[in-house]
């Protein structure tokens, strides 16, 4: 029973049924063997079984689609890098040969079969990819588990901040998750930022510490319960540039990109678009993206929130006051990304921390696809 | 008749196929597989009928058996038709097709002969 489950599967996709069963034959009882009569066989098969298929065996020459197209399709569907070809034809043309490599074949076995060769270029090639792939899910998790690592220190250090804000500890994960949506949003959107996978990751990893400064607020400013004095406001502006300098001054580090992306979020998370923001007053886009992005999220949090001198608005009420500029001035490119993200976003932040990993992928792949099909409205309009 | 004998019946290469196919079980099961194959059909239709694509096919095909095989006199004359067919229909088509049937209605004779042999 184990037995059946596990046989690596390999399909031979030959219009010749002689040629089939010799191959078959020659690879003996280890593999699971999958057959296809032409091309458009193994296409099918191909959808069918996906990745599970280790290796195919293709022939060139057959009837409906011939090897070349089955290459080609497998190219535009990226198989090709998982799933390694290896060309069997009676096509000994040099010519033939070069364009199937050109189409991503790893190998070439010309007839007469040799029973030895082929079974150790399909044992070879088969080890190949098995290593390649498993370095991979190797390295990814290691990555993984670092990322994971830092996050929680991070996570750690801004609850602190918080915690003697009277916030919860919910702010700095909601603002996680929504600097994070925004900016893999934008990218798809415009490349404009040049925002790399590692930019995206650093922003939103220094997005929890876009309140560091308030460390330096004093207690009965930060968490007084009613309207801030015009003195007092004046005093709790300046937690910015005081997270800013805080990070400036850490005796290690410097230049590090995570420390250059909390510098800004600090300094510029409360600047306006319209250059009416503290501390600096930049305007526009000498605001950087990263401070915007965590700038944006965090009123969004803010307004969807209860808090000391405030009750909670709703998400249709909080996204209607942003909009119309009652709360901050934002680039009307950011607005406009945040009006298209609004459910993705409630979506994300309903679904609660409990297990929360910083990954927001699946409803960004959701939210390409709205895109795509808006791009295409627009378009046919 | 031996299978030996059998492939110098039909101008094979015996003891080249044996060294690939390292067992005279797995060659003799697809010897007498050849007998099933029904690309010779196909290629004679085609021929008939002027259809170069099919016939190309066929031809391509049974050269490919061939060479896996060791059944170097067919293999040879087919070899020559699959050429002429890749690209456009040959003036001499049935010219270079007479070799090509001859060779395979010995090689089928011999099969089938060493077939009843080993049956019975």
């Amino acid at each position: 029973m184990e037995d059946t489950e596990k046989k690596i599967k390999i399909l031979i996709a030959d219009d010749s049924e002689m040629n089939r069963a010799i191959l078959a034959e020659m690879l003996g009882e280890g593999y699971e063997i999958l057959e296809a009569v032409d091309g458009e066989e193994a296409l099918a098969c191909l959808d069918r079984c996906g990745s599970e298929i280790s290796l195919v065996l293709l022939d060139i020459v057959m009837p409906n689609l011939d090897g070349f197209g089955v290459l080609a399709r497998m190219n535009q569907t990226k198989q090709i890098e998982e799933i390694p070809v290896i060309m069997i034809s009676a096509e000994d043309g040099a010519e033939a040969i070069r364009r199937a490599y050109n189409l991503g074949i790893s190998d070439y076995i010309s007839r007469p079969f040799d029973m030895e060769v082929v079974r150790k270029r399909v044992t070879n090639t088969l080890m190949l990819y098995a290593k390649q792939k498993q370095l991979l899910e190797m390295v990814a998790e290691q990555v993984y588990e670092k990322q994971k690592s830092n996050t929680l220190m991070v996570n750690i250090l801004s609850h602190i901040v918080e915690f003697r804000n009277g916030e919860s500890g919910l702010h700095v994960i909601h603002v996680h998750m929504i600097t994070k949506l925004l900016l893999e949003y934008i990218r798809l959107k415009t490349d404009r930022y040049s925002l790399s996978d590692s930019d995206i990751e650093l922003i939103a990893m220094a997005s929890a510490l876009h309140d560091i400064g308030k460390i330096a607020i004093p207690d009965e400013i930060l968490n007084k319960p009613g309207r801030l004095t015009d003195e007092e406001f004046k005093v709790m502006k300046t937690h910015a540039a005081m997270g800013a300098s805080m990070l400036e001054d850490l005796p290690v580090a410097q230049g590090e990109p995570l420390v250059r992306y909390s510098y800004e979020i600090c300094r510029w998370h409360h600047e306006r678009y319209d250059g009416r923001g503290y501390p600096d007053g930049l305007k526009g886009d000498e605001i950087p993206i990263s401070a915007q992005a965590v700038g944006l999220a965090d009123v969004y949090d803010a307004l969807t929130s209860e808090r000391v001198y405030k009750k909670a608005f709703t998400h249709e009420k909080a996204l209607e006051m942003i909009v119309k500029g009652e709360c901050g001035a934002f680039s009307p490119f950011l607005l406009e990304s945040l009006t298209e993200l609004a459910d993705t976003i409630r979506e994300e932040v309903e679904k609660g921390p409990a297990d929360y990993s910083g990954e927001v992928k699946v409803n960004i792949e959701r939210a390409e696809k709205m895109l795509k099909e808006r791009q295409r409205k627009g378009e046919a309009r | 008749m031996t299978l030996k004998e059998a492939y110098e019946g039909l101008g094979g290469d015996y003891d080249e196929v044996l060294s690939r196919l390292p067992s005279e079980r797995l060659v003799k099961k697809f010897a007498l597989k050849f007998l099933e194959d029904d690309n010779y059909g196909k290629l004679e239709a085609a021929m008939a009928g002027g259809d170069r694509e099919s016939a190309f096919r066929a031809a391509h095909t049974i050269k490919g058996v061939c060479q896996n095989l060791a059944f170097n006199r067919l293999g040879a004359s087919v070899s020559v038709l699959t050429e002429a067919l890749r690209e456009s229909w040959p003036e001499n088509a049935g010219e270079l097709f007479a070799p090509v049937r001859e060779d395979y209605e010995v090689t089928k004779a011999v099969l089938s002969r060493f077939a009843k042999e080993t049956v019975s």
